[in-house]
């Protein structure tokens, strides 16, 4: 690319004065502030004290560092696969014209437009043991239904499964704009190979989805570890612990607990997994970008 | 030209006002704004409501603004967010496990000095003076208002149906459990007991076994035996007899599926707040029947609810003018509508005489149980680590222990250990 | 062709199923919101309501000063895409078009950006609001949000496309440089300054983070707090009133939703979220 010369030498540097102005007041010294309060204790109404690494140490000691990331990446984990699964699968079905097609394209996306605090409260009807239309439908089958949101073994695949409800809109947008750039003649060359269906998605779609299905397993990732609203609206990270994630536990310690050094402690923790996540994304947008 | 761009300036400022913080509240002319910052909607909220409009109207000096908060630990959550970042209404409302801590933060205004602050003929039992161990010499920096025991709910038609009573001690509370239970299959149609698994109802059972939380020497026993005990009841409840539901969801979430399935009459029995005496008797299509919690080798009750608190940081004309609210909530005329419309104690004694007078309780034996539980309610201790306890180290515990199935007296055992570090200030980090 | 027509139907009963569970959620949400409380309690699941009653909505706007929460959440959230287009506009033209000494740095900060989501930063952002008085404002809603490393990589990308001809022709005919900035180059990449307007408005819409931990009373409260709070009443749940609130909620953004569909997709596909 060919860049002009600035008019005048300050020209870009005033031009970027007022992002580097907010980056640095609202990114970078918030950054530094929780390193720094994470050897404090502070519970922001006294005097902050030096404590040195007890609140790493008490995080860890005490179990919680480890819950929350290990409750963090399953969910996450349960989220990605299940959202690129559904919307890819939706793709695939979707990819056609027709009104009703299109109608169920909107439909499907507009989970993802929709509040979280909305898909969270109708959700939480839904889910309701007792009274939800989910257990109605199970009841209905004649099974048994479970305590969606009460029982601390089920109460985190109820939460991923309904943000996989609200994401996989996002998941199947991609996939369709990734299915539309599959020239049409790579598949007419292998059903003159006599492929079938399946071979023609294994050996021509799938691969040429790869870089989009890198993308959308990425992003999501990075966002279903950053969950919070459905926690905060459904479960409040209970029932014993179990939907603890690592935002609502920052949350919670600062809001809840008072504790604004261990919330920093969790804070730092957490950046340096969103970093390594991002390491993982770039990764995957490079490998995008080179198969274009 | 020039009128234009001074509207055009009125209109970025009306626009800009919000950015800055300025507060444009709809205050009748001449009078002092009071801000005042209230948690529970529903009924209780209509209540209150009515009683700040009618205090507006009742004087010309004070305007008390009510800004609602969501449920208890939402609003305490906006509280202290609000102390830190200096921006605190004149009054407000808190939990009492919290206002030994808020007031050791130096956040709560002190309100001795306040006129007629001596002489508020509050019920003791309800009050600073007798909520708290020692809080009568401490300075007093907290109000009742809205105080409740926890007592057991009974559905009438079902006692009627199995010629039963209100259970009176843990064994008859488990029979009757047992008898209101019905099964089809291996799926409970109906549920003989429920009860949120919260710390507040461990602490009764705790007193009931006869033990205490936190000894008179300052040590967190966790009621040593006693607690185990306590636990141990719910487990036996849950898991072996299963008579009794646990509430799912955590908070008040637990608090409201407990009502829910109560009027719904998918419980015949449970335990919760006085709070919801009115609501649960307007919305039932059956008899309820309140009740004193049973005794096991003693009767035991904590007490809970909130208290008024003002806030140190709030500019001196609000507090003044809040306070002369807070005194006004405290006469008679308005604790016995608080009190009758809702389920909560009357918290001053010539409103107690009164109803008594009036032949209220006669007519209303349901309001009465909780008053009488009085007798039997114990003071917390005054401890800024309590809700800390509670919160961190018991609760998530008590969850454990009923949903999880750890062991009781191996979890409690941690848990005082871990209660007992935090305790001396010097241990916990945070 | 009996074969392929059975088929067919097959296919359009399963399109069908797959829309029930997208659509059945809203309906319900919706069909709930006119029961009173008395079937609330009594027969919960019915899935439809005994007649129209309007309670529940009465109830919400009674309960909640709805107006304003609405206008709070326009406010603050065409302030923030505002400021984050007009910030980004200058920034994203130095960075695409200008030769200077710490071009790649810049760029690598602004990328940096999308590694510090707001959870991270609301501590240490909430005490210096704190700090400064700001906490429950306005202020404190948009400014942490003036720059969008999302919406700078996209703006830039944009200018990117667009020929370097045309700033030197502008520059000929003595346009200043704020004019290319904000007068010119605007034109030219309107489509993405419209998509990258509507995914932001949209997105801090529905933000419920950041204004619960930054407000605390009605003056600046955002409209999904508010109806959150429904929730937190704490006497018994009213799925009623909750979920008349939660239709007000997502109308307003499905509506939005129904007319901008294309462009907003096109905002999604260009370079994700």
């Amino acid at each position: 690319m060919n860049l002009l010369r600035p008019r005048r030498p300050g020209d870009p540097y005033w031009m970027l004065l007022p992002t580097l102005l907010l980056l640095a007041v609202f990114f970078f010294y918030p950054l530094g502030f929780a390193f720094f309060k994470s050897f404090y204790q502070w519970d922001l109404l006294t005097e902050p004290r030096y404590v040195g690494f007890d609140n790493y140490h008490a995080l860890v000691a005490s179990g919680d560092l480890w819950s929350t990331f290990a409750t963090t990446l399953i969910f996450s984990l349960i989220v990605v696969v299940g959202a690129m699964a559904l919307g890819l699968g939706l793709a695939l079905l979707l990819n056609r014209s027709g009104a009703l097609a299109g109608f169920l394209r909107a439909a499907i996306f507009s989970a993802y437009v929709v509040s979280w605090v909305s898909v969270a409260l109708l959700w939480m009807w839904v889910l309701d043991s007792e009274n939800g239309a989910l257990s109605a439908l199970v009841r209905g089958l004649g099974l048994k239904p479970l305590d969606w949101l009460g029982d601390p073994n089920v109460a985190l695949y109820s939460l991923a499964g309904v943000t996989i409800w609200k994401i996989a809109g996002y998941a199947m947008v991609l996939y369709l704009a990734g299915l539309q750039d599959i020239p049409e003649s790579l598949y007419e060359a292998a059903s003159l190979d006599g492929a079938g269906a399946w071979e023609r998605f294994k050996n021509v779609t799938w691969p040429l989805l790869r870089p989009t299905s890198a993308f959308v397993g990425t992003t999501s990732l990075i966002a279903s570890f950053q969950v919070f609203d459905v926690v905060r609206v459904m479960t409040q990270g209970g029932p014993v612990k179990s939907t603890t994630v690592f935002v609502y536990a920052i949350y919670e310690q600062i809001f809840m607990n008072l504790r604004v050094g261990r919330a920093s402690a969790l804070v730092v923790v957490f950046f340096f997994l969103l970093l390594g996540l991002t390491a993982l994304q770039l990764w995957g947008w490079r490998d995008k970008e080179s198969s274009r | 030209m020039k009128l234009s761009r001074r509207a055009w300036l009125g209109g970025a400022a009306a626009l800009v006002a919000p950015l800055a913080g300025c507060n444009e509240q709809n205050v009748p002319p001449g009078r002092q704004l009071v801000p005042f910052w209230f948690s529970y909607g529903g009924k209780n909220r209509k209540v209150l409501e009515k009683l700040v409009d009618r205090y507006n109207q009742s004087q010309s000096v004070n305007w008390v603004h009510a800004v609602f908060q969501g449920d208890y630990f939402e609003n305490l959550a906006k509280l202290r967010t609000a102390a830190a970042a200096k921006a605190v209404p004149a009054v407000s409302h808190v939990v009492g496990e919290v206002i030994p801590y808020l007031a050791e933060a130096g956040v709560l205004e002190a309100l001795d000095g306040y006129p007629g602050a001596k002489d508020l003929g509050l019920v003791k039992a309800l009050a600073q003076a007798g909520s708290w161990v020692g809080g009568e010499e401490r300075p007093l920096v907290a109000l009742p208002f809205n105080r409740s025991t926890p007592i057991a709910y009974l559905n009438g038609a079902w006692l009627e149906r199995h010629n039963a009573q209100p259970p009176k001690t843990w064994d008859e509370m488990i029979a009757l459990a047992k008898t209101f239970t019905t099964r089809k299959g291996d799926q409970t149609e109906r549920w003989g007991f429920e009860c949120p698994i919260d710390w507040w109802f461990w602490a009764a059972l705790v007193g009931q076994a006869g033990g205490q939380i936190i000894e008179p020497n300052g040590a967190v026993s966790l009621g040593g035996d006693a607690g185990v005990k306590a636990v141990r009841l719910w487990r036996r409840m849950v898991s072996d007899e299963k008579i009794m539901k646990p509430p799912p969801g955590r908070d008040y979430s637990a608090w409201e599926v407990t009502n829910q399935d109560f009027l719904a009459e998918r419980v015949g029995m449970i335990w919760t707040s006085t709070a919801f005496l009115k609501y649960l008797e307007e919305n039932a299509k059956f008899p309820v029947v309140a009740a004193p919690l049973p005794a096991e080798t003693r009767a035991a009750v904590p007490s809970g609810g909130t208290f008024f608190v003002m806030l140190k940081s709030a500019p001196e004309a609000q507090k003044r003018g809040g306070w002369e609210f807070l005194r006004w909530m405290m006469l008679p005329e308005q604790t016995i509508e608080w009190a009758t419309s809702t389920g909560y104690m009357p918290v001053a004694t010539a409103a107690i005489e009164q109803l008594e007078r009036d032949g209220y309780y006669k007519k209303h034996p349901n309001d009465r149980v909780a008053y009488d539980q009085l007798s039997v309610a114990f003071a917390w201790p005054w401890s800024p680590h309590l809700f800390r306890i509670q919160r961190e180290i018991v609760q998530p515990r008590l969850e454990k222990i009923v949903l999880s199935g750890a062991d009781p007296a191996e979890s409690l055992k941690q848990a005082s250990e871990l209660a007992q570090r935090e305790i001396p200030g010097a241990g916990g980090a945070g | 062709m009996r074969t392929e027509s059975t088929g067919k139907r097959v296919l359009i009963y399963g399109l069908m199923l797959i829309g029930l569970v997208w659509l059945l959620p809203y309906a319900w949400m919706v069909s709930t919101s006119f029961k009173t409380l008395p079937e609330i309690v009594q027969a919960p699941t019915a899935p439809l309501p005994s007649g129209l009653s309007t309670e529940a909505y009465r109830e919400v706007f009674h309960s909640l000063p709805l107006g304003r929460y609405f206008w709070n959440t326009l406010l603050m959230s065409v302030l923030i895409s505002v400021v984050q287009i007009v910030v980004a506009l200058p920034a994203g033209y130095a960075l695409s078009k200008l030769g200077f000494k710490g071009r790649g740095v810049a760029f690598g900060l602004v990328v940096a950006t999308l590694l510090i989501p707001a959870q991270v930063r609301f501590v240490p952002v909430f005490a210096l609001m704190a700090d400064w008085g700001l906490v429950n404002t306005m202020t404190a809603l948009v400014l942490p949000f003036g720059v969008s490393g999302f919406g700078t990589f996209l703006i830039r990308q944009a200018l990117g496309n667009v020929p370097n001809s045309v700033v030197e022709a502008a520059r000929m005919d003595g346009a200043s440089e704020l004019y290319i900035v904000f007068g010119l180059l605007p034109r030219m990449i309107t489509p993405t300054l419209v998509a990258f307007f509507m995914f932001s408005f949209i997105y801090h819409y529905s933000d419920y983070f950041w204004p619960l931990v930054m407000t605390t009373d009605d003056q600046v409260r955002t409209l999904p707090l508010g109806i959150a709070l429904l929730r937190e009443q704490g006497t018994g749940v009213r799925w009623h009133v909750v979920m008349a609130g939660n239709v007000l909620l997502s109308m307003p953004v499905l509506a939005l939703f129904a007319i901008v569909q294309k462009h907003l997709l096109r905002a999604v596909t260009s370079r994700g979220v």
